[in-house]
């Protein structure tokens, strides 16, 4: 009897979909159900963010790059305002680092936060999406408090922060720590020792240490890994090495490690932000810096580890201007995104969202 | 390593193949030779003392005159970093493709490609990446393109 | 005021119109069907909004508010909405095969009502082979989902109606055995009979250790895979196939799936009360306010899963039906036979 002969077919998931963090566009070849191959299609994103902040002042780029990658914008201000520090040598006051950290950390829990509401959401579990929105309303709140802003807040500036925190930040901010940790309790008792959760998640998506290191891959993707590499630690800016905590990393680098990676980093940034607050002392809040900043000629590449990974920026200054010549900026996505082909290669079609999920794919990043 | 020890050894290894730039801040910045690309690359990645495994970075810069091709490369091993960069001429810019020591080069690569015009050798998949797919308006990063929407901010 | 005998007040009042019998027979069972059927929209109205309420509230929310008291015409507010909406058929679909998924699907949901019990002597008929009507007719589902999968020409809809076709067979199987169980149990395929056979409350056959509760068990996991229902809901995960096999539908005929869903919902819950949990019995109250007490339960019930767990991967869930439940289902079912021949346990 001959082989019955079985078709390859194509189809597309997205654009317009709900589960691709954004505009991403994938085209799939399946045999059955299984995937043999996975492109990616991006570009629906692109704003042309890099050319628009070539015709820009350094304090005119700000606002731009806030929308890099939205969903961490005081990252993406840091790391362009650390590149353009460290081309004209500025030094920011205490003050002013001690509120880029809060606000960073703060941020970084708002994004995972985001992050845990949408995972549990293309996997199915409404619920979760809630109560992680919940939660990033009280950050959300802490953030329009201080600079007026939910998600694009133009706070970070060239030589320190735009404003200082009102006095109702802190009874506010530790009121919210207060009960934070027992939140994420709550998460964690609703998805981590789920049999569901873990049967869709163990032992799907592995990405190997060396491959992960050879394809760029940094942030909770590297740690779950199994490579303890967080460059808060060890590339340290700011005054990240004034505070303790810890660097969670996992071994089998599935997405259920990932998973856990980004929920324990959800309760090591609340320690800092606790820590940060205490430490802070009284001061200025901004360096004295020319009002018509012109860098002196030079280049520079400038990282900070992103609740996504390592997000970078290169900047290079004629010199003479008050505009950069050319701004580069990299996001921890665009890596994962090129690494997923690989990593779906086997699976299952309904995998490829819980791998996307876990890896914590946003488009901006990527189209910037 | 810190920076002087970095600086010392690539250029005791490399000797006249590479070329300190002053124009590094914090990290030493580097100038290499387009034909010299892969080669270099190779070895820094092979190098015990450096094994610079993890490719932070490619980005083109187009500065008025001339074409400049940066790379940014870091070891989680050692915890270096350094960055280097290639100068080439506007016509037919080409370089040789780095994504057989660093896969992640595949995708910079191909940005590079196009929203440059910098033809990249041996790549094998330069398509339309970023831009839509029926785009004849040339290489948009270039200082020198122009589109009738393109308004410029006047300088103040 | 009991339900039952004004029903049978208006049997006699018809009989004695003096019409032939067959005649007489024709048109009570007409009525019984409209009655039938006009609660079952009213219940579906009513689960539609019960949903977004129970849903709401898990989620820390209101749910509808400003539609009347907290929503209750929200419902019939949906209802107009896909009443007035266009009616798009695609482009190459097979008309016939796609007119009609709907209505087989709405048919087959309807149809098994006619051997439910809603509470003592309220049954359009009771059929001696009661139990084995109402799986056999919920069967028919399959076919509606398979047509609209394929009438839709689209490969959404077609993976999605493949994916549901397999998961609600192999599904089928966990389900019947552990009915059987009971019916083993009771020794009759009766609704009534079975109704009967739990007089007390120790007799139920939930509480009947020790097949009593796996056969619960089994049944209330493979009632949720028939219905479609999450963790099960595959066929409509909205996060990846965007709603399966009915993609393509809109208008009325959405709507006909939609409220089929929650009949399907009804009526497992209503078997499940019949066979585990005594049917209508209980003291004080009328016996339809006991079966619709312990039927709303169940509904809850399904409903608390849909918002708590994430949902199966398709090739998992055949794995766990056709490894897992069959296994031990048909070990129940052994087990509940000899329990039935030996007289142990039989209280």
């Amino acid at each position: 009897m001959s082989e019955l002969r079985t078709q390859e077919f194509q189809i597309n998931m997205g654009p317009q979909h709900p589960s691709t963090h954004g505009v991403c566009r994938f085209i799939l070849t399946l045999d059955g159900e299984v995937i043999i191959k996975a492109e990616p299609v991006i570009g629906y994103l692109h704003r042309a963010i890099e050319k628009i902040c070539e015709n820009r002042t350094y304090a005119q780029c700000i606002p731009v790059i806030d929308r890099f990658e939205y969903c961490t914008s005081m990252s993406s201000e840091m790391v362009f305002v650390l590149a353009a520090e460290k081309l004209a040598g500025i030094k920011i006051p205490e003050r002013a680092e001690y509120l880029r950290v809060i606000m960073l950390e703060l941020n970084r829990i708002a994004s995972h936060l985001i992050w845990y509401g949408t995972t549990s959401l293309d996997l199915g579990a409404i619920t979760p999406f809630l109560y992680g929105f919940r939660e990033r309303e009280d950050v959300l709140d802490l953030f329009e408090m201080t600079c007026g802003q939910r998600l694009t807040y133009n706070y970070i500036r060239v030589g320190g922060v735009s404003r200082d925190i009102p006095k109702e930040f802190i009874p506010k901010c530790h009121e919210f720590l207060d009960k934070f940790q027992g939140k994420v309790d709550d998460y964690e008792r609703v998805l981590t020792e789920n049999p569901i959760f873990l049967v869709r998640n163990k032992n799907v998506g592995v990405l190997t240490p060396q491959m992960a290191v050879a394809y760029g891959i940094s942030g909770p993707s590297l740690r779950a890994s199994g490579v303890k590499w967080d460059l808060r630690v060890d590339d340290p800016y700011s005054i990240y090495d004034r505070f303790r905590f810890e660097i969670p990393s996992f071994q089998n680098g599935d997405c259920y490690d990932r998973y856990l990676v980004r929920i324990k980093e959800m309760r090591e940034s609340a320690k800092i932000v606790g820590q940060a607050i205490e430490q802070m002392p009284e001061g200025d809040i901004m360096a004295k810096v020319p009002a018509n900043f012109k860098p002196p000629k030079g280049e520079v590449y400038s990282r900070i580890e992103n609740s996504r990974g390592e997000m970078g920026a290169y900047i290079q200054s004629p010199g003479d201007s008050k505009k950069p010549l050319r701004v580069k900026l990299r996001g921890g996505s665009y890596n994962q995104l090129q690494v997923m082909p690989e990593l779906v290669r086997g699976h299952k079609v309904a995998d490829v969202v819980a791998i996307m999920a876990s890896l914590d794919i946003i488009m901006p990043e990527i189209d910037r | 390593m810190n920076r002087d020890e970095l600086i010392k050894y690539l250029q005791d290894k490399f000797q006249d193949k590479i070329e300190l730039l002053d124009t590094g801040r914090v990290e030493p910045f580097f100038r290499i030779k387009p034909e010299d690309l892969v080669g270099f690359c190779r070895a820094i990645k092979d190098d015990d003392r450096l094994c610079m495994d993890y490719l932070c970075n490619i980005g083109a810069v187009d500065t008025g005159e001339r074409f400049e091709v940066v790379y940014n490369v870091s070891s989680i091993k050692n915890r270096t970093r350094f960055d280097f960069k290639i100068v080439m001429e506007y016509e037919n810019a080409a370089i040789d493709s780095v994504q057989r020591i660093w896969p992640a080069a595949n995708w910079y690569e191909r940005e590079m490609w196009e929203l440059y015009g910098i033809n990249i050798r041996d790549h094998g998949n330069l398509k339309r990446f970023l831009l839509p797919d029926d785009w004849n308006q040339g290489n948009p990063m270039r200082k020198n393109w122009d589109a009738p929407d393109f308004k410029r901010m006047p300088e103040f | 005021m009991e339900i039952a005998a004004i029903f049978k007040y208006l049997y006699e009042l018809l009989a004695s119109t003096g019409l032939p019998s067959m005649l007489v027979d024709i048109i009570a069972l007409g009525f019984a069907a409209v009655v039938v059927f006009l609660f079952l929209a009213l219940v579906a109205l009513f689960l539609v909004w019960l949903e977004r309420k129970v849903s709401a509230h898990i989620q820390q929310r209101f749910g509808p508010m400003r539609t009347g008291w907290h929503g209750w015409i929200q419902t019939v507010a949906d209802a107009i909405k896909l009443l007035q909406k266009e009616d798009t058929t695609p482009a190459n679909a097979d008309h016939p095969v796609f007119y009609w998924a709907p209505i087989i699907a709405f048919v087959a949901a309807f149809m098994a009502y006619v051997a439910i019990p809603f509470g003592d002597g309220l049954i359009v008929s009771d059929l001696n082979i009661g139990i084995l009507f109402i799986i056999a007719i919920t069967t028919f589902t399959i076919i509606s989902l398979l047509m609209a999968g394929w009438g839709s020409n689209s490969k959404y809809a077609l993976l999605g109606g493949m994916r549901s076709a397999a998961q609600v067979v192999s599904y089928e199987v966990p389900m019947i055995i552990s009915v059987l169980a009971v019916v083993v149990f009771a020794g009759s395929l009766s609704m009534v009979d079975i109704v009967e056979s739990q007089a007390k409350i120790y007799q139920w056959y939930i509480f009947r250790l020790p097949f009593g509760p796996i056969a619960f068990i089994i049944y209330i996991i493979a009632a949720t895979a028939e219905t479609n229902r999450t963790p099960f809901d595959i066929p409509e995960a909205e996060q990846e196939l965007v709603a399966g096999f009915n993609v393509e539908y809109s208008g009325m005929k959405f709507a006909m799936f939609f409220l089929a869903e929650f009949v399907n919902m009804f009526t497992v819950s209503a078997i499940a009360t019949t066979l585990f949990l005594g049917g209508w019995q209980g003291p004080l109250l009328p016996s339809w306010v006991w079966f619709l007490i312990k039927t709303f339960g169940m509904v809850f019930v399904f409903m608390w899963f849909r918002w708590t767990y994430p949902r199966l991967r398709v090739d998992q869930l055949m794995e766990f039906s056709w490894k897992f439940l069959v296994p031990l289902g048909f070990a129940n079912l052994i087990l509940a036979g000899w329990m039935k021949s030996s007289g142990w346990f039989n209280w």
